[in-house]
C-alpha cells in the first residue's frame, strides 16, 4: 500500500465504524498500521513544487540565452552568480528550519539550486565563448547537485540525477573514451544514490516512481557500458551485436538477482521494476537462443565475453548476487538468471556447441516454466502466470521453426491458446479463494 | 549532529562556485596574459537551446601533421605547435603528445589519425551573439562571405589554453559589422 492508498484507508475509517463495520479498537489499529506521514509531500505539491522551480531555471537560461551585449563582462558574471547565490541563501534556511518545512518546499529549494548551479556554469561558458561538449557539462553539473538530494531529501533532483547519469553514459560511448570518462563509472554514478538504493534501511521506503526511474536509468546506463566495453574491445563501433547481446544477458542477470531486503521481498512485482525489467530480457534472450541458427551466434558471443573485463565485472557482480539469492531462497529469481548460464555449459560440447546449444535452452526453459509453475503449488513464491506463458512460447516458437504445414501450426496455436486461457482461468479462481476463505 | 548538514551544504555551497570560478580565473588569465593568435575560419549562425544564438566557428585547418616521435590515438588531448604564416594568419605546425617546453601551443583533442596527420577538434566552436544580432549575421554571411577575406578568429593562446576573444572581417570586429547593419 502506497502512501494514498494509506489516506483513503483514514478517510474511510469513520464511516466504517458508524456503520459498525470495524470496532473502535480495530479502527484505532488500521491507523496505527497503516500511518499517514504528512511530512511526505502529496504527488501533485511535489510536482507542483518541482514545475514551479524547473520554470523559474528554464526563465533563468532564456534571459541568459538572450546574451546581454550591452553589459560588461564583470555584470554579465555577477548575473550568473546571483541566481545561484540566492537559490543557496533559500536552500540553507530551509534546511535550517529542518522538518518543520513542508516538504514541497524542500523539494522546490533542492530544484532551483540545483537549475541556478546549471545556469551559472552555461553563462560563464557562453561569456567566454567556450564550445564544450553537453556531457562534459552535464557531468560537472550532476555532480555538483548530487548532494542536494542528501541533504534535502529531494525526490525530484533525484530523478533528474538518475536521468543526467542515464544520458550522460549513453553520450560518452564514443569509441576511444579513457575508462574513467566513458559509461563504465556508470555503476559508480548509481553508487551516489546509496542511501536510495533498494534493499537498504532507509527511514522512508523508495517511491515506486522513483523505483522505476532507477530502473530505467540502470537499463540505458548499462547498457551503454556494454556498448562501450564491446566497441573498445573489437576497437570498431559497428558490429559483434552478439556479444553486446550477451553482455546484456549478464546485466540483466545482475539487476534481476540484485539483494533485497525482507519487506521488498514480499512487496508485489509492480514495485521491483529491476526484476520485472531483467525477466523480460532474459525470457527474450533465452527464446531468442532455441532456435537453431542462433547457436554460432552465441558461441561467438561467449567466447568473445570471456575475453573482455567488463563481462568478468558482470559475471562476479551476479555470483554475490545469486549467493545472498541463494541465502535468501529467491528461487523464481535464481531459476529464470540462470538462463546465462546454458551457453557455458552448452560449450562443453566443443565444436558441436552451437548445434547443441539451441536444444539446451530448449529444455532449459522447459524445466524453467514447469519449475515456475510448480512453485507456486508447493507452497512457495513462484510465477505460474509466467511459467505458463513461458511454456506457450516455447512451443509456438518451436512450432515456427517447424515443418509442418500451416493448418496443423493453425490448430496448434488454437490448442495452446485454449489452455493458457484455461490455465490463466484456473489460477485467478485458486486466488480468489486463497485471498476469500470459504467459512 | 545539526551542525553537520549545514557544514556539508557548506561545502557543497563552495563547489558550485569553485567550479565556475576556476574556469573564470583560467580564461581571464588567457585574455589577459596570452598571445593573440588570429585564424582563418567560416562562422554559420545556429542556435543552442541553453546558451542561445551563437556562431559556429570552424577554424578552415583541422588536419595537421603528428610529430614524429608522438604516438596519438583517437579522443586523446595533444598539443599543436603554433606558426604565422607570410599573410599573418597562424596555423598549427604539428602535434605533440606532450606540452612543448616553450613557445606557444593550443591543447586540442584528437578526432582520428592516419598516415602521419590527425583530424583535430579545436577548444573552441562557438562565438555567441546578442538575439537581436543572430538573424542579421544570417544575412550578411549570404552577401559577403564569398569574397576571398573570410572571417578571422582572434584567439588568446596561454600555456594551451585557447579563448575565442573576437571575430573580425576585413580588419573589422564582426559584432560592430552587425551593430552598424541592425542600427
Amino acid at each position: 500500500m502506497n502512501a494514498s492508498h494509506h489516506r483513503w484507508l483514514h478517510d474511510q475509517l469513520p464511516q466504517w465504524e458508524r456503520d459498525s463495520l470495524v470496532t473502535a479498537e480495530n479502527a484505532a489499529m488500521l491507523r496505527h498500521r497503516h500511518p499517514v506521514d504528512d511530512s511526505q509531500p502529496g504527488v501533485a505539491q511535489l510536482i507542483m513544487g518541482a514545475l514551479g522551480a524547473l520554470l523559474i531555471g528554464a526563465g533563468l537560461i532564456a534571459v541568459i540565452g538572450y546574451n546581454w551585449d550591452d553589459f560588461t563582462r564583470p555584470v554579465r558574471l555577477l548575473f550568473a552568480f546571483l541566481p545561484l547565490l540566492s537559490s543557496q541563501v533559500f536552500s540553507s534556511i530551509v534546511l535550517r528550519k529542518g522538518d518543520s518545512v513542508a516538504a514541497w518546499v524542500r523539494e522546490t529549494a533542492a530544484m532551483l539550486q540545483t537549475m541556478a548551479t546549471g545556469a551559472c556554469i552555461a553563462l560563464v561558458s557562453q561569456i567566454y565563448h567556450l564550445g564544450g561538449q553537453w556531457p562534459d557539462f552535464l557531468f560537472a553539473w550532476l555532480l555538483l547537485s548530487l548532494p542536494l538530494v542528501w541533504l534535502l531529501r529531494s525526490t525530484s533532483v533525484a530523478i533528474f540525477y538518475l536521468i543526467a547519469i542515464a544520458e550522460w553514459s549513453i553520450h560518452q560511448c564514443d569509441l576511444g573514451k579513457v575508462w574513467h570518462h566513458s559509461p563504465l563509472i556508470y555503476p559508480l554514478l548509481l553508487l551516489g544514490l546509496f542511501p536510495f538504493w533498494p534493499g537498504l534501511r532507509l527511514d522512508k521506503p523508495l517511491s515506486v516512481t522513483l523505483r522505476w526511474i532507477m530502473a530505467w536509468s540502470a537499463v540505458f546506463g548499462l547498457g551503454a557500458a556494454a556498448y562501450f566495453a564491446t566497441q573498445q574491445h573489437f576497437d570498431r563501433s559497428w558490429g559483434h551485436e552478439e556479444v553486446f547481446f550477451a553482455l546484456g544477458a549478464f546485466t540483466a542477470a545482475a539487476i534481476t538477482l540484485f539483494p533485497l531486503s525482507p519487506n521488498a521481498l514480499a512487496a508485489p512485482s509492480r514495485h521491483k521494476p529491476q526484476i520485472v525489467l531483467g525477466f523480460l530480457y532474459l525470457l527474450v534472450f533465452g527464446i531468442t537462443n532455441t532456435f537453431l541458427e542462433s547457436g554460432d551466434d552465441i558461441v561467438k558471443g561467449y567466447a568473445a565475453a570471456a575475453k573482455m573485463p567488463w563481462a568478468w565485472v558482470l559475471i562476479a557482480a551476479a555470483a554475490m548476487f545469486a549467493f545472498q539469492a541463494l541465502r535468501t531462497h529467491r528461487w523464481a529469481v535464481l531459476a529464470v538468471s540462470s538462463i546465462t548460464l546454458v551457453p557455458l555449459v552448452g560449450l562443453v560440447f566443443g565444436t558441436n556447441a552451437s548445434a547443441a546449444i539451441p536444444w539446451l535452452m530448449t529444455l532449459h526453459l522447459l524445466a524453467l516454466g514447469i519449475t515456475l509453475i510448480v512453485l507456486e503449488f508447493s507452497g512457495r513464491r513462484g510465477a505460474p502466470r509466467l511459467g505458463a506463458a513461458l511454456l506457450s512460447i516455447l512451443l509456438i516458437a518451436r512450432m515456427c521453426e517447424s515443418d509442418l504445414s500451416l493448418l496443423a501450426k493453425g490448430l496448434a496455436f488454437i490448442v495452446i491458446g485454449v489452455a493458457f486461457l484455461i490455465f490463466n482461468m484456473f489460477m485467478g479462481r485458486l486466488k480468489a479463494r486463497l485471498t476469500h476463505p470459504q467459512p | 549532529m545539526k551542525a553537520l548538514p549545514l557544514i556539508l551544504f557548506a561545502l557543497i555551497s563552495l563547489a558550485q562556485w569553485a567550479v565556475p570560478l576556476s574556469q573564470i580565473f583560467r580564461y581571464e588569465q588567457t585574455l589577459s596574459k596570452g598571445t593573440l593568435i588570429r585564424l582563418k575560419c567560416s562562422a554559420p549562425d545556429p542556435y543552442d537551446p541553453l546558451r542561445g544564438r551563437y556562431l559556429a566557428v570552424r577554424p578552415d585547418q583541422d588536419d595537421v601533421a603528428i610529430a614524429k616521435s608522438a604516438k596519438l590515438h583517437r579522443g586523446q588531448h595533444a598539443y599543436a605547435t603554433l606558426k604565422t604564416g607570410t599573410d599573418g594568419l597562424t596555423v598549427l605546425d604539428e602535434l605533440q603528445a606532450e606540452p612543448p617546453a616553450s613557445g606557444d601551443f593550443v591543447r586540442v583533442t584528437v578526432r582520428w589519425e592516419s598516415e602521419g596527420k590527425a583530424h583535430i577538434e579545436w577548444p573552441f566552436d562557438r562565438f555567441y551573439l546578442n538575439e537581436a544580432l543572430a538573424p542579421e549575421a544570417d544575412k550578411w554571411f549570404a552577401e559577403s562571405i564569398r569574397g576571398s577575406k573570410g572571417v578571422i578568429a582572434e584567439v588568446r593562446v596561454h600555456h594551451g589554453t585557447a579563448v575565442l576573444e573576437n571575430l573580425t572581417f576585413d580588419g573589422k570586429s564582426f559584432r560592430e559589422i552587425l551593430k552598424q547593419r541592425v542600427n
